[in-house]
């Protein structure tokens, strides 16, 4: 990295940081009610010993967001007990976070230094806690790093993908009790934004909690027999299960979170108590989360839109569809909640795969041939999927990056997207499949007729729905298509082993890319991509199975990933980002037929400070994260309520 | 008597074999498993999941092991009263199931006693008074109930309680009262939810028994001692309950035992539609994602409870009709 | 084989039927008719059955030419009208007879709600014709069974209009149509399961009820494991068995099996105890007194004396076969769309949006209860008939 690259992203991580740092000198600290009541009762320390020297202070810029109050209760709605760990999802306390604008800022970090995109320097904040008091030093982060990622009982696979650039594991340091270095031979453009995902790699873990079930640490028979006890082969299963950040199913098990799970699975009702000790104020110096507790009720995925509807939950966003909107609308005029509508951050909500490397020679030649990819996306009607599906209210256009996304440029929504019988019975005949069968369906060179099976994962009636429409527009083209719905995981066999012709599944993960996020979904790197999985895995194993690519143009995105990773300026970055959607876009690799589709987000008449447009994405956004959960709160009930519920 | 006890129990042993290993079948027969189902299922919401840690679960849980191993260690398991483990909650199955079932028994003691009631006094009020208006009438709803899709109708009832009576959507009782001890508060929400799969179960089985029960009534009925009682000048209502009633019962009571795995199978799908927190919709739940041990086990006590019950009631039956205990078993 | 025969006494007079009373012709005919006319006569006074015998074959007659009753092609969409609420037909236009006919509809988006409005068009009056064969509106055209192209229907809208009578689904299908399809995969299932399962029963009952012993004690077992399990997870496992490759007519073909295999225990019971109790029978030892053969026995005798008990006894499993398709379909393990059944139909139909906004998707209910019901009161009558000696 450039020592230009670096000044940006240092300032982008700076901001929040520096400006806080003058505030927080001369700020008076407040807290909510409940934790005064428990500090009063001496059960707790007073607040200044529970935030660290240098809390982070929100820094409330968003539109609308204003200074709110303590208190109160937030109901939410899951639908397995495995949800739990959604409130982390939500929490979203990180060493560094993505802020609503999509840039990375220090959260749990006080700051970090970057040398050459290849030495980062972590900077903890002094006398930061761990929701049980204890306090959050450079030991967590040691503790991760030998004893449980380097440790073979505990962590086989060894240390995760974002610490290995090229299969090399970083050198880590522990520099004084409150600043870490991991450091690597080459760039590691993934190590950062890897911390602020919506499930990241919690590089750090409670060791003064983790010791007791730690062999190294604790009494070998004595563990062994508490393993027994509770069923476990050994003391590494019971280690793993006790140590879940991420999972949320230990009560016991202190966290960084603004809110602590405090019921212990299986039940049917969690419970989340404020974090005392969370490392954020309001700018008034009010410790973060406002809420003082959430309440998830567990009940069945069918039944969330019926009972957010009546009022079951005050924000509410999983496991409610578009087409639950005008229900939640009507009774939520009714009722008094709001229904939001965010739009939903991937490339595209529906797109189709043409297997380029399908086992069958006549569909390959045909599938590999851009004129018919072409021809394929421009008789889709895309503006009648819209209108008839989603009201007209999504974006019509191929698998690209969302409006929302720096390196958004409209050629690449509109690259072959527009409704044209036309061209695409030009661009069909041209290539020469003029010949039709008695019904009008095109003929492919070896005299078959064009008839395509579209293969899904059959997990909604959405699917099916939409191309029965594309079924329609086809037709005028002379292809015709079928629909095969089958279950997910039979549908990637398939896809795999080269039997699948096409399949519908949705775009691109992040399309709200930015250049530092890797665009390593456009070129052909993974199995997983159903257009090119046998490329795809010969990327991903390094030539030890799948095959090379062999069209030029598959490689030449390769050679693009690579002018990205060697990219040493966020403008190299933008650079190859861009030559890589236009070819992917031109190309069509994949057939976007609708994306930006929008997500119902049911708040509750008293909560505040939920943002009436967003995003709604898993990475980056982790849902509501982006958004600061932690700074909504609840208007206080009207006194007429209370009185009644008594 | 004794005799017959034996010869039971003892033909018990391999019938419970037998299921044990349809029950193993089962659990093994949808392709994939628990773990290739739940990470497709976080790849869907955008989340993934690193496959090395996969194959160590899979490795832990001893999915690499051939079958018949896995089926043996399943089922020595059980006999020592170890269930196995649940992945879905992350649990052995032992601790998952447990609260559940009160609940399950709840609602299925209900069920089982509100189709009892209804179909009893309209049972023999069909048969006494056959080919009346009131028989049909009585019949036709019965019907009604057994001709709707009982989701369908779960679904319709459980808005429009909400509609009309502003019962909370879902559950089994208003959620605040969900992690609260026993209360008179908490039972009477819990009145207020249990009507609806009350009902729609309920009515479904109704039809069926009232037919049944006017059935053997009419046969009892027209045999030569109840003419002779009536002519006698026995009063009809003595003359009915005396004993065409009481022999008109016994195929019931052979059906006990048949009654939990019906009640658990038509109470899954209501189940599912009320989110209730039953055993129904975990079995359901655990056999689409494919947690074998905690769907296994579970399907194994349902069996095995039905089992039970047959022979009790089979038991009853010998007890109560000495004809059956010499080898003529009681054909319904 | 004639030492078998028992010894007995035979009066050498001769004997003839009508020396010890002449018999009236009505008497005559009452005496001489054979079991099915006695049936049929038993059954005949069964108003209720008799009425549901008729709905039933009328409706399965229908489905051999849904395409023509059905207004709309079973595909056809008419995004103008997505989740259009049914048509009302009149009969007056102001006060003055038209015949029937249907207002047109205006059309709005309520953005706000996201949200179809309809109205009806007081000024469109629409009339409905009859034997249309003109097929100039949108979905007139289809195939036959897929064996000829046709645009023949019973009703079809005015030219130009619309008419759907129940309503439209989210792709703007015509409701009515689609129940009309769905008819065929829904009353075949029932059939086909039910022979499958009948086949089953008879086997396994005959075998127990005839051999007894050992192999009577097997199926005694097996009916007992089979019973003792809750159906759901069998259905559950059986449907997991079928690839999810197979094409729509071969997972139809196998639910119809797997619902067939569950069934049988039932029947089978039913078969063993009635034979085993028909062999103990006056008439049955009378002609073994006469000398007839076992296999005459079983053909002449016990076979269709217990047929009818058995086609009665099939008739009334017929509607859980109906209601487990729609159960499965609901758990998503039975048939999938692009196939349409009456299940399919109910799937798409159970979740809030329908029972709150669009109630018109749950119409698919009502045929299945009036189907249900029928197959009862049919079964019934039939049962009731089926012993006409009584």
């Amino acid at each position: 990295m450039t020592r230009l690259a670096r000044l940006a992203l240092c300032i982008a991580l700076c901001t929040a940081a520096c400006v806080s740092r003058p505030a927080a000198a001369g700020m008076t600290y407040s807290e909510s009610p409940v934790l005064a009541e428990a500090v009063d009762k001496g059960t707790l320390p007073r607040l200044a010993e529970r935030l660290p020297e240098i809390p982070s202070v929100a820094p409330f810029v968003r539109k609308n967001q204003v200074v709110g109050r303590h208190g109160g209760t937030l109901n939410i709605l899951m639908a397995r007990p495995k949800d739990v760990r959604l409130m982390v999802v939500y929490g979203y306390a990180r060493l560094l976070r993505y802020d609503h604008r999509l840039d990375l800022v220090p959260d749990i970090l006080r700051k970090v230094e970057i040398e050459k995109g290849r030495i980062f320097t972590l900077h903890l904040r002094p006398g930061h806690r761990w929701s049980d008091g204890a306090p959050f030093t450079a030991e967590d982060f040691r503790y991760y790093w030998e004893d449980v990622a380097n440790s073979p009982e505990l962590t086989p696979t060894g240390p995760p993908d974002m610490l290995r650039v090229e299969g090399e594991l970083p050198i880590f340091e522990v520099i004084d009790p409150h600043t870490v270095r991991y450091s690597w031979h080459k760039p590691n453009p993934a190590f950062l934004p890897s911390l602020a995902k919506a499930r990241p790699p919690f590089i750090y873990r409670p060791a003064h909690y983790l010791k007791q079930f730690h062999a190294a640490y604790s009494d070998i028979a004595a563990l062994r027999d508490k393993a027994k006890k509770r069923g476990y082969r050994s003391w590494a299963p019971l280690h793993n299960r006790m140590d879940n950040l991420y999972k949320n199913d230990n009560p016991a098990l202190p966290t960084l979170q603004p809110w602590i799970n405090t019921i212990k699975p299986p039940a049917d009702r969690f419970v989340f108590e404020r974090n005392p000790y969370f490392h954020r104020v309001d700018p008034d110096g009010r410790q973060l989360p406002y809420i003082d507790r959430v309440v998830m009720d567990v009940v069945d995925k069918k039944i969330v839109p019926a009972k957010t509807g009546t009022g079951g939950s005050d924000l509410q966003a999983r496991y409610l569809r578009f087409d639950n909107f005008t229900f939640l609308r009507k009774n939520g005029k009714r009722l008094g909640f709001d229904v939001n509508l965010w739009r939903i951050g991937k490339g595209a909500h529906m797109a189709l795969y043409p297997n380029l490397n399908v086992k069958d020679e006549g569909w390959r030649a045909l599938l590999r041939d851009v004129r018919f990819r072409r021809a394929l996306s421009l008789a889709v009607h895309r503006r009648e999927i819209n209108r008839v599906m989603y009201f007209g209210q999504a974006i019509e256009g191929q698998n690209t990056v969302l409006p929302n996304s720096p390196l958004f440029d409209s050629a690449y929504q509109k690259a072959w997207a527009d409704f044209d019988l036309d061209k695409a019975n030009a661009l069909l005949d041209d290539m020469g499949l003029t010949d039709r069968n008695s019904r009008g369906i095109r003929r492919m060179p070896d005299g078959r007729s064009i008839e395509i099976v579209v293969e899904t994962a059959g997990e909604s009636t959405e699917e099916s729905d939409v191309l029965q429409l594309v079924h329609d527009s086809w037709l005028r083209a002379g292809i015709k298509l079928h629909i095969k719905p089958s279950h997910r995981d039979v549908l990637r066999n398939r896809i795999y082993a080269g039997q699948t012709v096409m399949a519908l599944s949705s775009g691109l993960e992040n399309g709200l890319a930015t250049p530092e996020s890797s665009p390593r979904e456009l070129a052909p790197t993974r199995q997983r991509q159903y257009q090119w999985p046998s490329w795809g895995q010969y990327t991903e194993t390094a030539g030890q199975a799948g095959i090379a690519p062999d069209m030029p143009v598959a490689r030449k995105l390769l050679d693009l990933l690579g002018d990205w990773r060697n990219a040493t300026t966020r403008l190299g970055q933008a650079h190859a980002w861009r030559a890589m959607l236009s070819l992917y876009t031109d190309q069509v690799f994949t057939i976007g037929l609708i994306a930006g589709t929008l997500q119902p987000v049911v708040v509750g008449k008293r909560v505040r400070n939920v943002p009436e447009q967003g995003l709604y994405t898993w990475n980056p956004g982790a849902h509501f994260g982006i958004y600061e959960p932690d700074t909504f709160w609840l208007e206080p009930p009207e006194q007429v309520t209370e009185d009644r519920r008594r | 008597m004794l005799g017959y006890i034996g010869r039971r129990v003892l033909i018990m042993v391999p019938t419970l074999l037998a299921i044990s290993l349809i029950v193993f079948t089962i659990i093994q027969l949808p392709p994939g498993d628990y773990f290739t189902s739940y990470m497709n299922e976080l790849e869907t919401r955008g989340e993934t999941v690193d496959p090395d840690k996969i194959a160590f679960l899979k490795a832990q849980y001893g999915f690499d092991r051939p079958l018949y191993q896995q089926y043996l260690l399943w089922v020595t398991g059980m006999l020592r009263g170890d269930f196995g483990y649940s992945f879905e909650y992350d649990l052995p199955v032992r601790d998952v199931v447990g609260d559940r079932l009160l609940l399950t028994f709840i609602v299925s003691f209900a069920t089982i006693l509100f189709t009892w009631m209804l179909a009893f006094p309209i049972g023999v009020y069909t048969a006494v008074r056959q080919y009346s208006f009131g028989d049909y009438g009585l019949t036709f709803i019965g019907f009604i109930g057994l001709a709707t899709p009982n989701f369908l109708l779960a679904l319709v009832l459980q808005y429009f309680a909400y509609v009309w009576f502003g019962t909370s959507i879902g559950g089994l009782m208003d959620p605040e009262y969900v992690d609260q001890p026993w209360s008179w508060a908490k039972a009477m929400s819990v009145l207020e939810h249990l009507w609806i799969p009350v009902l729609v179960i309920g009515t479904s089985g109704t039809a069926g028994m009232i037919r049944r029960l006017r059935a053997n009534l009419l046969d009892e009925l027209d045999k030569q001692y109840v003419i002779t009682a009536r002519a006698k000048g026995m009063p009809p209502l003595r003359a009915l309950i005396k004993y065409p009633l009481r022999v008109a019962l016994n195929p019931f009571i052979a059906d006990i035992g048949n009654l939990l795995p019906q009640i658990i199978s038509g109470a899954a799908i209501v189940s599912v539609v009320l989110s209730l927190p039953t055993t129904g919709p975990m079995l359901l739940r655990a056999l689409q994602s494919q947690d074998m041990y905690l769907a296994g086990s579970f399907l194994m006590f349902l069996a095995t409870l039905t089992v039970i019950g047959t022979l009790l009631s089979d038991l009853a039956l010998a007890a109560l009709d000495p004809r059956i205990r010499f080898g003529r078993t009681e054909a319904s | 084989m004639s030492d078998d025969r028992l010894p007995h006494y035979v009066n050498p007079a001769p004997y003839r039927p009508g020396m010890a009373e002449t018999l009236t012709p009505a008497q005559e005919r009452v005496f001489l008719a054979s079991q099915w006319t006695l049936i049929w006569w038993k059954f005949r006074r069964h108003k209720l059955a008799v009425i549901s015998g008729a709905f039933l074959l009328l409706l399965y007659l229908s489905t051999l030419i849904a395409e023509v009753i059905a207004p709309y092609d079973l595909h056809a969409r008419h995004t103008d009208y997505l989740f259009a609420p049914p048509q009302p037909v009149h009969l007056f236009h102001d006060g003055d007879f038209v015949g029937p006919f249907v207002y047109g509809m205006t059309v709005n988006l309520d953005l706000d709600n996201m949200r179809w409005v309809y109205a009806e068009d007081k000024t469109q009056v629409q009339p409905l014709r009859f034997f249309c064969t003109e097929g100039d509106y949108p979905g007139a055209t289809y195939s036959f069974w897929t064996l000829f192209e046709g645009d023949f229907h019973l009703v079809c809208p005015a030219p130009g209009g619309q008419m759907f009578l129940l309503g439209t689904d989210r792709l703007g299908r015509d409701m009515l149509s689609r129940i009309i399809y769905g008819a065929r995969i829904s009353l075949t299932v029932g059939l086909l399961g039910i022979t499958i399962s009948l086949l089953l029963g008879m086997l396994f009952g005959g075998l127990a009820g005839y051999f007894g012993g050992w192999v009577d004690g097997c199926v005694q077992r097996m009916i007992e494991i089979i019973r003792s399990f809750p159906e759901l997870p069998l259905w559950m496992a059986l449907s997991a068995i079928m690839p999810v490759t197979w094409g729509p007519v071969a997972v139809y073909i196998g639910i119809t099996v797997i619902l067939g295999l569950l069934d049988w225990p039932g029947l089978a019971r039913a078969v063993r105890s009635k034979l085993l109790a028909l062999r103990e029978e006056d008439f049955c030892l009378a002609a073994q007194l006469m000398g007839a053969k076992p296999r005459r026995i079983i053909t002449r005798h016990l076979l269709p004396s217990f047929s009818s008990h058995l086609i009665a006894s099939a008739t009334l499993s017929i509607p859980s076969m109906i209601l487990a398709e729609t159960a499965l379909s609901f758990l998503g393990l039975g048939l999938r769309p692009p196939i349409t059944s009456w299940g399919v139909l109910l799937n798409e139909a159970q979740n809030i949006n329908v029972v709150a906004l669009y109630p018109w998707l749950m119409l698919p209910v009502v045929p299945v209860i009036l189907v249900v019901l029928a197959f009862q009161f049919l079964g019934d009558g039939l049962r009731d008939a089926a012993d006409p000696y009584n």
